[in-house]
């Protein structure tokens, strides 16, 4: 098992390579004039432009200039982010909790949520309920996050006045920043910070506008999982074990629960890596709509003014979220199967 | 002797895309007690789903259509049969793994791969024995065997309520509850430690350490046994071995059928339904025997009877299909392959691969015929075959 | 022996097609998507007729009357309504729907194109190549389709174009996967061994037996992501990542709306029918090929069929 993980974590450091070699393949198709404009802050600098790109070293062969990015990265500077109008290591602290907030909301809800309608579709397969699953499954997929998000804020936050798009309300937020000595920004999640500081009023705010990102995610996400729980659930209820228990006199409950679900579980387990992925994209699209300063949306505000220092960084970020999820994924596997070991 | 199951005319009906499979078409087929019934027919000619009609574990698209299925549980009482294709199916589960129970042919697909090998047992016990489970564990907490500390009175109580009761709202509403469902376990214990039980009687002697395996860290024997203990651990009054030893090694098989002709002579159960294709098994386990063919019974018998004087047509060329040692020469076949059950052959369903066949069998469904001493024949020449 | 099938007679591909049409078209699901494709594919053919170009060489070019920022509801000459900047959604619907079969099919044709070949080659030949291009997808495989998209269109610069070659160059990495695992899983079986113990090539191996057993889930696959990088696209689109201002896509008349999602206080949902066009283009249209997509998972799946 430790060796099965420190393996992985070897892996982790040869996909991290491989990433930023490969985004910085990309922003090499950068002229060196334009990745100069980087460092240009004033329109006076602009004349500057060849000098920058001497000064920097931006037409030196290109394994130099990446092995100079890397030392740059190893002793922690990522650049200079112009969405946040910080240094981007700086400016990932500030968003990253807000997007940690939204998936730590959606995916208890997701799982939850997924696995027992799935469950219940694939038990009652054929009957209203498996056709009403299946439908909802199919329609939530062919939902483009960005308009779901969208019509949501127009029904709820439009037409009826309720959760408002944003973090937090703009009074609760002055007020915090105003009030440094009663609120301590110990997590950076208003909800969680609420608690942490005994003013549950932020917290309910926060969870107000909460809400429809929550919604938003789960719906988008849940097909995946409902759809993946059901076809499972199909498969091991057909399966002779299931006869067995029924020929021991097992009830209903008993065989979908005990037997079948925890068999198909397995299945769900393989796409958890894709559930996790389709999370982050989720986040992107959430975030933009309701305008919360997180991930996605610094991600998004960046890719538009064409912030490569910023993609660079949030890529290799999501590589390292990314395979960390799936060493975690892998372990819940060898827990639920036992037939597996890891190794 | 006196009676134990009796079906009468049972059809069973598969619903699929080429069309209804007529999977079972009239089959009466009768076992008493302290009988070995054997059941054989070459896969695909409705032996497993003849069992599984018995026991209403028919998959979808499988339907029973009709027929009678009497069970009578007390020997001593024969007129006290009650049909179990009325019965509700609570009262069905309750029968099943207790007094009805079945092995099953593949013993890789029969457990169920995540559980353990006690889970599994223990749960035959957990559906049908809480009672005498709660009884016991009663028992043991007031003399002074087990404690549960401060929780004795809690325990005490819940134990009492369900040595009655073991379906009681309350008990159901204490195992919902976070904590308190808790009070199940000693019961589940109890279960795995009797699982123990069954498993060394059936000659194991790690038990206790198996218990706590899963069946891929098993070997195809072993796994066998373990279905076996599941289908034992109730004592039950009959039960059906589908096919059980057909995917082992020989002496593995040896061992099995032992194993249950012993169970028989001790009388942990009292009759076994022996569904196999193996004639040689037949032969040496079997008291009576009946042959099916593509959904019809052909011929019931006692075994000796069938192997001397087989009069359908069938049994004379299944026979004659088995290798034999001292007969040289090429062995003989049957001619052409088991129809199609969506669109079974009019008339006899053998009629297009018997040598025998005439008219009549194109177009009239044979009725099986007594013979006298329980040999009955379903064929329209069987005067023409006896004493041949 | 008259006891047999009548079909029993037909060429077993031919009764099996036949039997796999019966389960797609038995399924309500199926007639729906494909009745939903048939309309849009008739809007993208009819499109120069439904809605002529004002200027023929730039047909995709919404025309727009004025510059009032301020969206007018359906009218007789705008019977969808204006958006902002008063193009005509009518008009974007129309010429809308045929970008959206221009982004679908360019990039899955694209994406499964690489795919399936790298996939067979590295799945049947194995060896250093296989190794290669796997530990390349594992890193690729690292980062979110919208993620890395974006940075790519990032590179590319913007527009259209570039975000649907950013879409087929992260989206091959699926099909690579799909069909090499089926095409691994194949090459081990007894047919495959028998074709080559008796000498033929590997080319023909490669047609006659690996590709027509392993293409379904890639056909599932593709269909799915026909939905799929639509709304990819159409949300890089709605960023300010795709077309400009005024041209016929279906994300970027969404993006034209964001503003107007609510109305005045008197009369919140005043600008409905400029999200409520593009947006059930896109819903409608991704809805179509995922039923089918569905229809065809139902009909191929060999354990949910014979049912």
């Amino acid at each position: 098992m430790t060796a099965y993980i420190i393996r992985r974590l070897l892996f982790l450091i040869f996909v991290l390579f491989g990433v930023s070699v490969l985004i910085f393949g990309l922003l090499m198709t950068f002229s060196p004039e334009r990745r100069a404009a980087v460092y240009v802050t004033t329109p006076q600098q602009a004349k500057d432009i060849p000098k920058l790109v001497k000064q920097y070293g931006l037409n030196d062969p290109v394994p130099i200039q990446y092995a100079r990015w890397v030392k740059e990265v190893a002793s922690g500077n990522l650049g200079w982010s112009l969405v946040a109008a910080r240094p981007v290591a700086k400016a990932f602290w500030s968003y990253f909790p807000t997007t940690l907030e939204l998936n730590l909301l959606a995916s208890p809800l997701v799982i939850i949520v997924g696995i027992w309608l799935g469950t219940l579709a694939g038990v009652h397969r054929d009957t209203w309920i498996d056709h009403g699953t299946r439908i909802g499954a199919i329609v939530g997929w062919s939902l483009p996050t960005f308009l779901f998000a969208l019509v949501l804020l127009m029904i709820f936050y439009g037409y009826y006045g309720l959760f408002p798009p944003g973090i937090i309300s703009s009074d609760t937020s002055l007020w915090v920043i105003n009030n440094p000595d009663k609120f301590t920004r110990y997590t950076g999640m208003y909800t969680i910070d609420g608690i942490l500081n005994g003013h549950l009023w932020v917290t309910w705010d926060a969870l107000n506008h909460l809400v429809l990102p929550v919604l938003t995610q789960v719906i988008v996400v849940v097909a995946l999982l409902m759809r993946v729980m059901r076809s499972g659930m199909l498969e091991e209820l057909s399966r002779d074990y299931v006869i067995t228990a029924k020929a021991k006199g097992a009830d209903a409950h008993t065989i979908n629960i005990k037997h079948a679900r925890k068999n198909a579980l397995i299945p769900v387990i393989t796409v958890a890596g894709q559930l996790v992925a389709l999370s982050m994209e989720g986040s992107i699209a959430v975030e933009v709509v309701f305008s919360r300063q997180g991930m996605g949306w610094w991600l998004a505000h960046s890719a538009t003014q064409l912030d490569m220092p910023v993609l660079m960084s949030v890529c290799m970020f999501i590589g390292v979220v990314f395979v960390l999820s799936n060493l975690i994924i892998d372990i819940m596997y060898a827990y639920i199967d036992p037939r597996i070991q890891l190794q | 002797m006196a009676k134990l199951l009796e079906t009468k005319n049972l059809v069973t009906n598969f619903y699929t895309y080429e069309g209804s499979v007529k999977a079972l078409d009239n089959v009466s087929i009768s076992i008493d007690h302290g009988e070995t019934f054997g059941l054989v027919g070459e896969s695909g000619c409705g032996k497993s789903v003849t069992v599984r009609s018995v026991m209403r574990i028919i998959q979808s698209p499988g339907v029973i259509e009709g027929g009678e299925v009497l069970y009578c549980d007390d020997a001593e009482h024969p007129e006290q049969c009650e049909d179990l294709l009325i019965k509700s199916e609570e009262a069905m589960r309750e029968l099943r793994g207790d007094r009805i129970s079945m092995i099953f042919q593949e013993p890789n697909a029969a457990l169920n791969p995540v559980l353990t090998i006690g889970e599994q047992v223990a749960e035959s016990y957990m559906f049908h024995r809480q009672r005498s489970m709660s009884r016991q564990i009663l028992a043991d907490v007031e003399s002074g065997k087990i404690s549960f500390g401060i929780f004795s009175p809690l325990l005490k109580w819940a134990y009492r309520r369900a040595s009655e009761n073991p379906r009681a709202p309350a008990l159901r509403l204490m195992s919902k509850l976070p904590l308190l469902k808790l009070w199940g376990r000693p019961m589940r214990r109890e279960a795995v430690n009797r699982s123990v039980g069954i498993i060394e009687r059936l000659g194991i002697s790690n038990a206790a350490e198996l218990v706590t395996r899963y069946p891929h860290n098993l070997s195809g024997g072993m796994k066998q046994r373990i279905v076996i203990a599941i289908a034992l651990a109730c004592n039950p009054t009959l039960l059906i071995a589908d096919e059980a030893t057909s995917n082992l090694d020989v002496t593995i098989q040896a061992q099995i059928l032992e194993l249950l002709q012993d169970l028989k002579e001790r009388r942990a159960i009292s009759s076994v339904l022996l569904i196999t294709h193996d004639l040689g098994v037949v032969a040496e386990t079997c008291d009576r025997v009946g042959v099916m063919y593509a959904g019809i019974l052909c011929e019931v018998a006692d075994v000796k009877t069938l192997f001397n004087n087989p009069v359908h047509p069938y049994t004379r060329a299944l026979l004659n299909s088995v290798p034999r040692f001292c007969v040289e020469g090429e062995l003989a076949t049957i001619e052409g392959s088991v129809p199609n059950l969506v669109h079974p052959p009019a008339g006899c369903r053998f009629h297009p691969r018997c040598k025998a066949a005439s008219d009549i069998c194109k177009q009239e469904k044979p009725k099986l015929v007594d013979l006298g001493n329980g040999h009955s024949v379903a064929c329209h020449h069987i005067d023409e075959k006896i004493g041949e | 022996m008259e006891a047999t099938l009548p079909t029993k007679k037909e060429h077993p591909r031919w009764r099996e097609l036949k039997f796999t049409l019966y389960r797609i078209f038995r399924n309500p699901s199926a007639i729906l998507g494909f009745s939903l494709l048939l309309f849009f594919l008739g809007v993208a053919v009819a499109a120069p007729h439904l809605a002529p170009p004002k200027f023929e060489h730039a047909p995709y070019q919404m025309p727009h009357k004025g510059y009032s920022p301020t969206p007018k509801p359906p009218s007789a000459a705008n019977i969808f309504g204006t958006s902002s900047g008063q193009y005509d959604i009518y008009y974007g619907i129309v010429w809308g729907a045929r970008t959206a079969f221009k982004i679908g099919l360019f990039v899955v044709g694209f994406a499964g194109i690489i795919g399936i070949s790298l996939g067979v080659i590295a799945g049947y030949f194995g060896g250093w190549f296989d190794e290669l291009l796997m530990r390349f997808v594992d890193i690729v495989w690292s980062i979110p389709l919208l993620v890395l998209a974006m940075t790519i269109v990032v590179a590319f610069g913007r527009g259209l174009e570039n975000i649907m070659l950013a879409l087929a160059l992260v989206e091959w990495r699926w099909y690579v996967r799909v069909i090499r695992s089926e095409v691994i899983k194949l090459r081990g079986q007894e047919f495959v061994e028998a074709a080559k113990l008796m000498g033929v090539s590997d080319i023909k191996i490669i047609f006659r037996h690996i590709l027509p057993n392993s293409i379904y889930p890639v056909l599932i696959m593709a269909s799915m992501d026909m939905g799929s990088m639509v709304i990819s696209a159409s949300f890089m689109s709605f960023v300010g990542l795709g077309a400009p201002k005024g041209y016929a896509d279906w994300g970027q008349m969404v993006a034209l709306a964001r503003n107007y999602i609510v109305g005045p206080p008197d009369d919140p949902l005043k600008f409905w029918y400029t999200i409520f066009f593009p947006g059930i283009s896109i819903i409608l249209f991704v809805l179509a090929w995922n039923l089918i997509g569905d229809a065809l998972r139902d009909a191929f799946d060999p354990k949910l069929r014979r049912r």
